[in-house]
């Protein structure tokens, strides 16, 4: 029985695409998952975005070699996911995530009612973000990961890195006034 | 924490850099590790999750059988397509029956013109037809002549006497006088 060169080929380029998604979920995962917890700020929420983006990535796996820059389209992929699932879901309580919070913070060296005040106040920050015009918030909470830099926070948003800094600065200015706001 | 130079959150570019701006919060939430086993449980549900795209599939154990014949399968299901649809409209275009002749209305047949407007069967004469007409000397002084005897005479003075126009002697035209003292030009 001959085995023919088309089923060969079309084995060996499955295989192929299979590693390559599976050298991404190594390299991406826990970054996705970061990108997915500062929107979500739930951790099934966030890993349930993450396996549906990978799954995305499956579904177009074909185009896998067309992508120049994996992390930056993965994050991209898996912002519209959590865009999309914060869009319909309920605005989530404040109580919420004061004990999320004090539940994944780190405590090392802090006292329950240190870890507690920490959390409610940085509950009232998030509690600020969330009052932001949406295009300042993205860019914001975008900011904050190290591992993207400004044009890739263009090219995940897309739009320029001019706007990604007039952005972050309207974005920090509003941010102080109403931290302020809260403590008057 | 945050060491990438090229992050606009490191450049410090805003008046507002710092606690106040909840940037470290941001960054706290940013830095939070993975939990654990989350690379294995996305490959489990990659595993999991459907390989093919595929719409349409044959049955798990007619596909092992063939698997080795799908390009003769594949022809053979395209050449059923490509019968059945030539075959529908085979069908489709002998059954229809040829409708009655309709009313024929006869147009009268339009004069080819260019610019709307015809000749009505004119036909243009050129003036050059007859040809000149050449004069010869004799008879331009003939002509002449006849100019000359053409002229009027001249009025006769009225009688001082009173006596009617009438009955006055009918004075002789000075021409005659002229042509009678002037040798001919004829030969």
């Amino acid at each position: 029985m001959e085995i023919p060169t088309s089923a060969v080929n079309e084995e060996a380029r499955r295989r192929a695409e299979d590693a390559a998604i599976s050298a991404l979920v190594d390299q991406y995962a826990g970054a996705l998952y970061r990108v997915a917890y500062s929107v979500l700020r739930n951790p099934s929420d966030a890993e349930d975005a993450v396996q549906e983006a990978f799954l995305r990535v499956l579904r177009h796996r074909d185009t896998l070699t067309e992508v120049r820059n994996h992390r930056v389209w993965l994050i991209r992929i898996v912002w519209n996911i959590v865009l999309d699932r914060k869009r319909r879901a309920k605005t989530r309580p404040e109580t919420d995530d004061v004990s999320e919070l004090a539940r994944v913070l780190p405590s090392t060296g802090l006292s329950a009612e240190e870890l507690a005040a920490a959390a409610q106040h940085h509950a009232r920050v998030l509690a600020c973000v969330e009052q932001l015009p949406a295009k300042e918030r993205e860019v914001l909470l975008l900011s904050a990961f190290e591992e993207l830099t400004s044009v890739e926070i263009a090219a995940v948003l897309g739009i320029t890195e001019s706007s990604v800094r007039s952005r972050l600065f309207r974005a920090r200015n509003l941010m102080a006034e109403l931290i302020n706001h809260e403590r008057h | 924490m945050n060491s990438n130079p090229h992050n606009a959150m490191n450049s410090g570019s805003g008046p507002n850099s710092g606690p106040n701006s909840g940037d470290d919060t941001l960054r706290l939430i940013a830095g939070l590790p993975a939990p654990a086993g989350l690379e294995e449980r996305v490959h489990k549900a990659l595993r999991a999750a459907p390989r093919s795209g595929r719409i349409l599939a044959w049955p798990a154990g007619f596909r092992a059988k063939t698997a080795l014949e799908s390009n003769w399968m594949r022809a053979a299901a395209a050449a059923a397509i490509v019968f059945v649809v030539v075959g529908g409209g085979w069908g489709v275009y002998s059954r229809v029956q040829p409708g009655p002749a309709g009313k024929v209305i006869v147009m009268p047949q339009r004069m080819p013109s260019s610019g709307g407007f015809s000749g009505a069967g004119a036909i243009r004469t050129p003036a050059t037809i007859p040809g000149p007409k050449v004069t010869d000397q004799g008879t331009k002084g003939a002509r002449e002549q006849g100019t000359q005897t053409a002229k009027k005479p001249a009025a006769p003075k009225k009688a001082a006497t009173g006596q009617h126009p009438a009955s006055a002697p009918t004075p002789q035209p000075a021409v005659s006088q002229q042509s009678a003292t002037r040798p001919s030009s004829r030969p």
